[in-house]
């Protein structure tokens, strides 16, 4: 009996050793060294307590602001990419009768190519003098509307949100479409034969019936917009001054100042952030769910 | 039965095949991949992308034919480099020689070269080293790095389109009110008068810290009491005149309107198109721009030096990428005969010849390529010149991309100048507190 009970827990030991080693200590340690003033310009390491994180959370200092930019670039990037994904696959469900499979590989193209490559096509297209948009937009006509779309501190979070909701849709679109395809027919079929119209069936059929899948891409979108960091790097660099900075870009700048406990100390944050958050989403679209 | 045999034997033969060819791979890698020939040295070297030239690496083969000692050049991207020497010198994994930038607090805090580095203060070159750029490798009387680089060629100037100035009646500017008003004259006759690459996040900064000789000027002894901890740079008022104008010049529009996204890359270019009037760059801009575009000559550019906070000394950077040797080296003879061998003097002419960005290096007796201009400027500042303030002042060269993003911001209107400077000081206090330098204690 007792060598049943242990049986399963022979099987995940080897994995359970390897996440613990791994994962584990070295994530307890990160928020270990968070309270020192580990640094590549001293062999010494000495507890501070709390001094990382109130420089952190100073209103003297950027940080707070890039805390900011990290929330805002999730928020939008959610609503963006969720909004015109479920509207993409809607269409591909249903709106568009032929070429649906070569919609889909074009729509998703954009997933699989390297954020680099994502970051250099946007940059010549949003170069205020030369970019295509710019030439285009003065070509037509539209002067005004030809804005220096990386280099405004006003606009520049909001170029990076658009170049990364071109690049995720797809993504999103995909599960979306196969919680779409899996709502069966004839539900459709009662809702016309009772007379209800395009807008009730998707409020009272599609979005309740969706809402696993919703909250499968809400939740992928939360954590990846919070630890975003390739194409904010490869695109602006976290400027022009600070106006794209987010959490992950200066994680990476404290490290490679040799920054080492104040870098932990923005992860630790990042991490208390992506569990609050997470938990909350999901509370959030569960209650959602369960009113459905 | 005898083919079964046969093929365990084939199996177990295999197998002894593959745990020696294992083996053999494990033994190379432990070895960190030196040649095994008993007469044959392979040294490692690691440098910085664009510290290692072309004549170098043609020299370091002229060397093996001699010595029959290779080198191995482990070039790493700019934003990875210092990360990778740091983790390697600090497992003991060094390579037998590694690059560095000099000066005294680099040499210290970045690369910690009493431990790291091999003192070389008795080869034979060290005598014929230039002794203010040999002082930058030099820490506690000790001398430890081989400055092989165009030290005067780097110091910064701005070039300008000579025709453009005689066209519309501008001469050197030697003062910021006589350099604004050629600006405003290039700029209402629809030039643009400076090439600004604010995107590099780099070169924007060059137009204060460089500034340094005439901080120094106005101030004398400022540096030492930085260095001392008992002067800020908030405050000082001929700083403040510095980062003011040159927030001016932005806002003026003096820089472009698409400084914000212009490149370093891009200057040549722009300087030969004939649409800008100044470039800031160092003295080997006008010789690159006429490599680049040929029908513009580097006898077409002219320099003068940076007149913000009316400056009219020369800003000279001693330090430079710097030739260490690995204390851990299996090899250290064999390094130091490389370095030797590179300061032979004719391998510092070869060099000097073979690399265009090269006007010079810094060793008693070797050639110069500055164009008359550039020379004439030199010649006339022989007393006039002092050493840049993120050379001369602790704590500065670490912070600067941070100074670069704070001028960006002030730029951008969502900072000023006075909180650029007090950002400086801040950082400073913070890496002088990290290294536990005695001088930030309370």
């Amino acid at each position: 009996m007792k060598s049943h009970r242990s049986y399963p827990f022979t099987f995940v030991v080897a994995a359970l050793v390897l996440y613990v080693t791994f994962f584990i200590i070295p994530s307890l340690s990160g928020i270990a060294y968070s309270f020192t003033d580990w640094s590549g310009y001293s062999d010494e390491v000495e507890f501070v307590g709390l001094d990382n994180f109130r420089t952190i959370l100073s209103p003297d200092e950027n940080y707070l602001s890039f805390i900011g930019n990290t929330l805002l670039f999730t928020f939008w990037t959610i609503i963006i990419k969720t909004v015109f994904g479920l509207a993409l696959a809607l269409l591909l469900n249903q709106g568009v009768r032929w070429f649906v499979n070569g919609y889909r590989v074009l729509i998703y193209l954009p997933v699989i190519l390297p954020t680099l490559v994502v970051a250099l096509i946007f940059r010549s297209i949003l170069d205020p003098a030369s970019g295509l948009l710019n030439s285009a937009l003065r070509g037509i006509g539209l002067d005004a509307l030809a804005l220096p779309w990386l280099t405004d501190p006003r606009i520049a979070l909001y170029s990076v949100i658009g170049a990364d909701s071109w690049k995720g849709i797809g993504y999103i679109m995909v599960i979306l479409l196969a919680g779409l395809q899996t709502i069966p027919k004839d539900l459709y079929e009662a809702a016309s034969i009772d007379g209800a119209s395009a807008w009730a069936k998707f409020r009272f059929i599609t979005l309740p019936m969706l809402m696993p899948a919703l909250m499968i891409v809400t939740v992928l979108n939360v954590l990846y917009g919070l630890r975003v960091f390739d194409i904010v790097y490869a695109l602006t660099n976290g400027g022009p001054g600070y106006a794209t900075e987010v959490l992950s870009t200066e994680i990476f700048k404290a490290f490679s100042k040799g920054q080492f406990g104040l870098g932990t100390a923005i992860s630790s944050i990042l991490f208390l952030i992506l569990v609050v958050t997470g938990y909350l989403v999901i509370r959030v679209m569960e209650r959602q769910s369960d009113r459905e | 039965m005898t083919a079964t045999h046969e093929n365990r034997t084939t199996a177990r033969g295999a197998m002894h095949m593959l745990a020696l060819a294992g083996a053999s791979c494990l033994v190379f890698a432990l070895t960190g991949g030196a040649s095994f020939a008993a007469d044959k040295v392979t040294l490692t070297y690691m440098a910085s992308q664009d510290w290692v030239k072309d004549a170098e690496q043609a020299l370091a083969k002229k060397f093996e034919a001699k010595t029959g000692i290779a080198i191995d050049f482990q070039i790493l991207p700019s934003g990875q480099y210092f990360n990778v020497l740091q983790t390697k010198l600090n497992s003991g994994e060094g390579p037998d020689l590694f690059g560095g930038q000099s000066g005294v607090t680099d040499l210290k805090l970045q690369y910690n070269v009493e431990k790291n580095a091999v003192d070389l203060t008795n080869e034979p070159w060290a005598a014929k080293e230039d002794k203010l750029i040999a002082a930058q490798s030099t820490l506690g009387g000790k001398l430890y790095g081989l400055t092989y680089w165009d030290i005067l060629g780097n110091t910064w100037v701005i070039s300008y389109n000579k025709k453009l100035f005689a066209q519309y009646g501008l001469s050197e500017p030697k003062s910021y009110a006589e350099f604004k008003a050629a600006c405003q004259k290039l700029l209402d006759n629809g030039i643009q008068p400076i090439y600004e690459p604010v995107a590099d996040g780099w070169h924007h900064v060059l137009w204060f810290p460089e500034l340094g000789p005439r901080f120094e000027q106005v101030t004398p002894g400022l540096a030492d009491a930085l260095n001392a901890n008992k002067a800020t740079f908030a405050g000082n008022p001929t700083m403040l005149s510095a980062v003011t104008e040159l927030k001016e010049m932005f806002d003026l529009s003096y820089m472009g309107k698409n400084a914000l996204a212009d490149v370093y890359t891009g200057a040549s270019k722009a300087m030969a198109s004939g649409k800008v009037g100044m470039v800031l760059a160092n003295t080997g801009f006008g010789s690159l721009v006429e490599h680049d575009y040929p029908d513009m000559k580097a006898s077409d550019i002219g320099v003068f030096l940076m007149p913000l906070a009316d400056n009219q000394q020369v800003n000279i950077n001693p330090a430079g990428p710097t030739h260490f040797i690995y204390a851990g080296s299996a090899h250290v003879d064999a390094a130091k005969q490389y370095l030797a061998f590179l300061a032979e003097p004719e391998n510092v002419d070869y060099f000097i010849d073979n690399t265009p960005t090269a006007m010079t290096l810094p060793f008693t007796g070797a050639k110069s390529k500055f164009s008359p201009d550039v020379q004439a400027l030199f010649d006339s500042h022989k007393e006039a010149r002092g050493t840049v303030y993120q050379t001369a002042v602790a704590y500065v060269n670490p912070q600067w991309m941070d100074i670069g993003a704070d001028l960006t911001a002030m730029f951008t209107g969502s900072m000023g100048p006075d909180k650029v400077l007090a950002n400086i000081d801040k950082r400073r206090a913070d890496l002088a507190k990290a290294a536990r330098d005695p001088a930030w204690k309370k």
